[in-house]
């Protein structure tokens, strides 16, 4: 492969990820205005978001580092992206494995919780608190269900991954092969993404009270695009170690959102947990399907 | 020139009973002849050494040759022993000048000529005597500072002494009974024979408890920690470093001349262990240093008796070795408690005020729990490499003991050290931290000199002990040596 | 008599410690002794064939003390080790140079007494690192324990009772040693490194399970290791700033050295997997391998409740030491060799965490973590420093921890271990909430009024912790570069190597390239800042300027979120902290205090001559039965 065309995939990754991300966030409000009988919103909704926080008069910062974590919290998403194989596209997958690209996506929340931080609000660092605890929680069970995916393939490089799961059709899907870590993933993927009934540290019904509470503006637009990015990411790793990723795009981009309808479906159903009762529950149960699931796996 | 050397015995006596004599006519000469009879002791024991000194002579007393008559045996052990007792005997000489320093002096002129006769006499009668001439001079020196605590003590110590002597004297007795002899040599002939039962058993464990009053066996060890915090820190040292390794000797003669039994050994082992966790045990919890150098003394030497019960002579060069290391060491820290006495706390800050004597404490201490490449760390590599070369569990329980032991020994000594250098509480006086100096401190440097310099020359004098050991360890050797019509021998 | 290349090295070491004991008062002592660490680097890096292949490199020092012979050399192993201790003394007394100096005399600290126990330190690792038998190890191993303790001990007060702590607990190591030295003695009649690797190979299984224990657990004394890791954290938090940063750079992975050299050179690997505990599915190694993870985890999330910056890091400082050993203990090439680059990495980064905190204590005179805050501006290349510390004990990407803990996990994956797996990458969670903590309670948050004014950290101390901030991001960037070292160090004990390139690892079952991952990293990082800074203005509010719950603050309302900080995650864990360790250890404690209570009044009774009678008559009762 050629420098241009890698430089190429490389532009093209992120970019696509980033579109299908804001169509994914359109897809969630959907649901959740189905579910709560509502209208919901026209199509490009996402875009005009980012527009206009992007385009906010106001706009305050509390100094570098309220900047940076913003900066941090989308570019650690966009980099992850091209350690993402999508059809067609492997980018730098191979470079860097399942293992590195769990250790990029924590980067937006260290980045987040840097710029939070020094907006000196205790509630924001309250928020953060809480974060990173959820992030303890969920990441337990996401660790096993990686570790035994990549286990059974015998590998870390996702493209391998996908490649035996595309092998042998539905057979050799993970889903199939490996149906206790698919749910225990599909539940810690729901915990990753911070929606009902774990949302307690984003806590968007009272803003005061969460990370968000001293963002504004461009501050809110960048965390707009984070989340756009966060749900495509989240998707798209769950397809890729379970679903046999994607031979072409559309079966790609259809599982990817069936996916994500799934926990964006149950979401709107649960009130919340609170911090340590979402501990409880990922400590317990998707910590022991996944070890179930590994036992099987070796 | 063989024959001076029971000058370096008769001397001391005869300096011991004119010197109250002298006192009276001549203060000046009276005063330096007590040293001056020790230097010719050292000269005497070194010169000897000097000439090339290569097998050990026997010097039979009065003209009559053993078993017949008495005799001195003089190897390079006893000889090396000989030397340090007039050396420390002049390191600890009573330095002062009145009428009560002259009953010192010559009490002190009195144990040095029966440590002498101790490491150099060739019969059991012979050794009991000097022994006894022992015991007297201590108990003198021990109630000399005349607080009432000393005398307890002393009274103790005299009482224990005494039944102790009692326990000896059956013992020899027993072993005369049998075998109708008392030289060492005859009785290495002997001894396979007529000893190797429950007769000759019974006598060493007599001997062994009796003697062992001195060499602070456990448990005959009770008059310890009170006679060394009470008496005189000079005193204490010369009893720490010195008495009790000359009744080690003695026992160690025994063991290797006549009894072969491995009864003995275990009871020498048991006993050792249970030396070395009583006496490191309550040191940890001692609160004035000089008990705490008293206790650790007691464990120190059951370190060296479980070294004496390994089988075959092979401890003999780490009875040795931690003898001579314990010797220098412990002597060196008790002249530094001369000026340190009292309860620990009180040293809070003694390091400022006296900072030679504060490193020497700290760099005695490391010799002690065996930091390479201190000579300490040597000596007690080769205690456990022997150890551990045993098969018996008995022995490995000793090697863990020891270790163990180790561990808290650094744990207690160093809690000292840190005193030392910690900051004094705020409402104390800077008169009133107690300072090492003067002659304490000299004489501490002095053995801290000869520790270094022990640590610099570890392998000749590694070598040097290798030699002594083996040539102690040779029965054959004795027995020619003291009757040369005699060959073969025992084995 | 010619002096080889590692003469040179102990000689130039000897000679900075003689410096620092006799000139070591003057003001300008410190950069003399920078200076001449600057030389033992130089003379090291003669010597770097060792890192690049191997080979070995004798010192023409040699004893033969009552049958035994001392000798001792360099080899890989020997020469990565030395590199960094060596580098962090260098910077750490670099550090001390200058402006801390003066104000460490100001509070009454004995700067001479400071520069001699670093100088002795290094002298003794590096004699420590040359060991070429048992005996020279062993020599060396109560050497630098020693020396360890006087530098613990400098501070006095709270550090005196952390080092008298230590000294017991490394006193029992050592002497757990010394037996072991004794039984391998007996075994092989030599302290040789051949003759023992002959006697191991016919060992019954019992003596080498007992060997592994004493060695092992002695040598882990030193390293931290669970259950015997109380001692650390104090001695090394309570050690004045630089000394600290030393210490926690290098001081206990000694005892990886020595594990290394003992326990997988001259015990192997296989042979130490081969003895089986009875009655359990687990053998030797993957008991070592949970007490390695053991000791990731409760230090970790012992780490995350303190609430003094130094504490925090030192209690990570074992809790890393973990990772180290679980590698060694896979023992495949990946997990060795991030093991032992974890070594270097956590020296790095340590080493400049504990120098961020240093400068943060100088500055404001505490290292409080809920008595700070808001820093980041008052002291801004600080807090870079200790966010690239951070990012780097996090094992987060782009620093250079990140490598190391990957090639840790890689081989826990490939050889199919999901618990230890797990339990590796709980300590890494758990590392990164502590480490939030400690940036967000002394750099994020509220400003403290009496801080309005702190400024920067003086250069003589921002140009060592640059550089190794500096170090820790390129060797993030090119893992490469030490992995070259590693290698040669791994060739040394006899483990396997990886494949490496420049930038990482190249691996049938995954790769992983550095250069890649951080450039795709930082142009994401450029498109993120493309987007936000096209963006309108923002307006920036001074530091102070605040509001909650719809109140606004002024400055002297302290509201800082500092105290109880993860008090959710508490409420589940909490109670999980039950101190069972410390309750050991004042068992223990409390046992001996006992017993030396017994053993004084059995010396107290008056009644000597009981004693004996009734030993006398007992002994003879023994004899004629």
């Amino acid at each position: 492969m050629s420098a241009t065309e890698l430089l190429i995939e490389l532009t093209l990754m992120p970019l696509v990820a980033f579109v299908v991300g804001m169509m994914m966030v359109l897809m969630m409000r959907r649901i959740a205005a189905k579910l709560q009988r509502r209208v919901g919103p026209p199509f490009f909704q996402p875009l005009y978001d980012i527009v206009k926080l992007h385009s906010k008069r106001t706009q305050v910062s509390h100094g570098l580092i309220h900047d940076i974590g913003i900066v941090m919290a989308m570019g650690g998403y966009i980099a992850a992206e091209t350690l993402l194989p999508v059809p067609g596209m492997n980018g730098i997958a191979e470079k860097g494995g399942i293992i590195t690209l769990l250790y990029l996506m924590m980067i937006p929340s260290l980045g987040l919780a840097l710029g939070v931080g020094q907006c000196a609000n205790p509630n924001g660092s309250i928020g953060i608190a809480r974060a990173l605890t959820a992030m303890l929680a969920y990441d337990i069970p996401l660790v096993i269900v990686v570790f035994g995916v990549a286990y059974a393939a015998g590998t870390t490089n996702l493209i391998d991954i996908i490649a035996t799961q595309q092998a042998g059709g539905f057979e050799t899907w993970g889903v199939t092969q490996m149906p206790l870590l698919a749910i225990a993933g599909l539940i810690a993927m729901h915990a990753s993404l911070g929606k009902q009934p774990f949302e307690i540290y984003i806590a968007p019904a009272e803003i005061a009270t969460g990370p968000m509470v001293e963002m504004g503006g461009k501050y809110l637009g960048g965390l707009f695009v984070m989340q756009c990015f966060q749900l495509y990411t989240t998707a798209v790793l769950y397809v890729s170690l379970f679903l046999g990723g994607g031979t072409t795009w559309f079966d790609f981009l259809l599982k990817s959102f069936l996916v994500l309808a799934i926990p964006m479906s149950i979401a709107y159903l649960f009130p919340r947990y609170r911090t340590e009762d979402l501990l409880r529950l990922m400590w317990k149960w998707p910590v022991m399907l996944g070890l179930i699931g590994i036992a099987f796996v070796i | 020139m063989s024959t001076n050397l029971v000058l370096t015995i008769a001397l001391p006596l005869l300096g011991a009973f004119l010197l109250p004599v002298l006192m009276r006519s001549s203060v000046a000469i009276a005063l330096w002849s007590g040293p001056a009879i020790l230097v010719y002791g050292c000269w005497t024991v070194a010169e000897l050494w000097l000439s090339g000194f290569a097998q050990p002579l026997s010097i039979a007393i009065g003209g009559f040759a053993p078993p017949l008559g008495i005799n001195l045996y003089v190897d390079s052990l006893a000889l090396l022993f000989a030397f340090a007792v007039q050396l420390l005997g002049l390191v600890f000489w009573p330095f002062t000048l009145d009428q009560e320093s002259a009953r010192r002096q010559s009490l002190m002129l009195l144990l040095v000529a029966a440590s002498t006769g101790l490491a150099l006499s060739g019969d059991l009668f012979n050794l009991y005597v000097f022994y006894e001439l022992a015991a007297v001079a201590t108990f003198g020196l021990a109630s000399a500072s005349g607080s009432g605590a000393a005398y307890v003590a002393t009274l103790r110590y005299l009482i224990l002494s005494g039944i102790g002597s009692v326990l000896t004297l059956f013992g020899i007795a027993l072993i005369y009974s049998q075998t109708g002899t008392l030289n060492l040599a005859h009785l290495a002939q002997l001894a396979p024979a007529q000893l190797n039962n429950s007769l000759g058993l019974t006598a060493f464990l007599a001997i062994l408890i009796g003697i062992g009053v001195k060499a602070e066996l456990f448990p005959v060890n009770t008059w310890v920690p009170e006679i060394y915090a009470t008496a005189s820190t000079r005193l204490s040292a010369f009893l720490a470093g010195l008495l009790s390794k000359l009744a080690l000797l003695i026992i160690l003669r025994l063991l290797l001349l006549i009894f072969h039994q491995p009864e003995a050994a275990q009871v020498i082992l048991i006993l050792g262990i249970l030396g070395v966790i009583s006496g490191e045990l309550a040191a940890w919890r001692a609160k004035e240093m000089k008990r705490m150098l008293a206790f650790s003394s007691i464990g120190q030497l059951g370190m060296i008796f479980i070294a004496m019960a390994l089988p075959d002579g092979k401890g003999m060069l780490a009875v040795l070795a931690l003898a001579l290391h314990h010797l220098i060491i412990k002597s060196g820290l008790f002249m530094l408690a001369e000026d340190w006495g009292g309860a620990l706390e009180r040293l809070r800050g003694s390091a400022k005020a006296s900072p030679l004597g504060a490193v020497l404490f700290v760099l005695f201490s490391l010799s002690l729990v065996g930091m390479p490449p201190l000579p300490g760390f040597w000596a007690k590599f080769v205690l456990i490499t022997e150890l551990a070369a045993q098969v018996e569990p008995l022995y490995l329980l000793g090697l863990t003991v020891f270790l163990l032991a180790t561990v808290v020994e650094a744990s207690y000594l160093f809690r000292i050290a840190a005193t030392l250098y910690s900051n004094p509480a705020p409402d104390t006086l800077s008169e009133e931290i107690p300072k090492s100096k003067g002659l304490s401190l000299a004489t501490a440097s002095l053995f801290g000199a000869g520790m270094i310099a022990v640590a610099l020359l570890i392998a000749p004098v590694g070598d040097g002990l290798q030699a002594i050991a083996a040539q102690a360890q040779d029965v054959d050797l004795y027995i020619t040596t003291v009757s040369p019509a005699v060959s073969g021998g025992s084995q | 008599m010619m002096l080889t290349l590692l003469d040179e090295l102990l000689l130039f070491s000897g000679a900075t410690l003689l410096v620092a004991l006799f000139i070591g008062r003057g003001l300008a002592a410190g950069w003399m002794v920078t200076i001449l660490y600057g030389g033992q680097l130089l003379a090291l890096l003669k010597m770097a064939v060792l890192g690049y292949g191997g080979g070995t490199i004798a010192s023409s020092l040699s004893f033969e003390i009552m049958g035994q012979e001392l000798s001792w050399r360099f080899d890989g192993l020997s020469w990565f080790f030395a590199l960094i201790t060596i580098g962090s003394a260098l910077l750490s007394s670099w550090f001390s140079c200058g402006a801390w100096e003066r104000s460490y005399i100001r509070q009454g600290g004995n700067i001479w007494l400071f520069h001699t126990a670093m100088a002795l330190n290094v002298f003794t690792m590096l004699i420590l690192l040359a060991s070429g038998d048992l005996l020279s190890l062993f020599i060396g191993w109560e050497l630098v324990s020693w020396a360890g303790f006087l530098l613990m001990v400098l501070a006095g007060g709270v550090a005196t009772s952390a080092a008298m702590r230590y000294i017991t607990y490394a006193m029992a190591g050592g002497m757990a040693i010394f037996g072991g030295l004794a039984l391998i003695y007996t075994a092989s009649g030599s302290l040789q490194l051949e003759a023992v690797t002959t006697a191991v190979e016919q060992m019954s299984g019992a003596k080498l399970w007992l060997l592994v224990i004493l060695f092992g657990g002695g040598f882990g004394v030193k390293m931290g290791l669970m259950p015997f890791h109380l001692w650390q954290a104090p001695a090394y938090a309570e050690t004045p700033g630089p000394g600290s940063a030393f210490l926690g750079a290098i001081s206990s992975r000694m005892g990886l050295f020595a594990i290394l050299l003992v326990l997988v050179k001259l015990f192997g690997i296989v042979n130490i997997e081969s003895l089986k505990l009875p009655f359990t599915p687990i053998d030797a190694r993957d008991l070592l391998a949970w007490i390695a993870v053991f000791t990731i985890i409760l230090p970790t999330f012992t780490a995350m409740k303190q609430n003094d910056a130094r504490h925090l890091l030192a209690w990570h400082g074992i809790g890393q030491g973990g990772y180290m050993l679980l590698g060694v203990v896979v023992a495949d090439a990946m997990g060795g060799a991030g093991g032992l680059l974890h070594v270097f990495n956590h020296a790095t980064y340590q080493a400049a965490l504990f120098m961020a905190v240093t400068a943060v204590i100088y500055r404001t005179g505490t290292s409080d973590l809920n008595k700070l805050g808001g820093l980041v501006v008052r002291m801004p290349l600080s807090f870079v420093v200790l966010l690239i510390g951070i990012i780097g004990l996090a094992g987060l990407p782009p620093m250079n921890g990140f490598v190391s803990k990957w090639l840790v996990y890689r081989s826990l994956l490939n050889q199919g271990m999901p618990l230890l797996f797990l339990a590796a990458v709980i300590g890494t969670l758990g590392t990164i909430l502590s480490v939030y903590k400690l940036i967000h309670n002394i750099f994020l948050g509220q400003l403290r009024v009496e801080h309005e004014h702190v400024s920067e950290a003086p250069w003589s101390m921002m140009i060592p912790m640059l550089i190794l901030s500096a170090i820790i991001f390129v060797t993030g960037l090119l893992p490469g570069i030490p992995l070259e070292w590693v290698a040669s160090a791994l060739q040394t004990v006899g483990l396997p190597v990886p494949d490496h390139t420049l930038g990482g690892i190249e691996s049938a079952s995954g790769s992983l390239d550095m250069i890649w991952v951080i450039g795709v990293l930082f142009a994401g990082f450029g498109v993120g800042a493309l987007v936000f800074y096209s963006a309108g203005r923002s307006k920036r509010v001074h530091q102070l300027d605040n509001y909650a719950g719809g109140h606004f603050l002024s400055a002297d309302v302290r509201y800082q979120y500092s105290d109880n900080f993860y008090a959710g995650l508490m409420h589940l864990i909490g109670g999980w902290y039950r101190g069972s360790f410390l309750w050991l250890e004042r068992s223990i404690r409390s046992l001996v205090e006992f017993l030396s209570l017994g053993m004084q009044g059995l010396y107290r009774r008056a009644n000597a001559e009981f004693y004996l009678l009734t030993t006398a008559l007992f002994v003879i009762a023994w004899v004629v039965i």
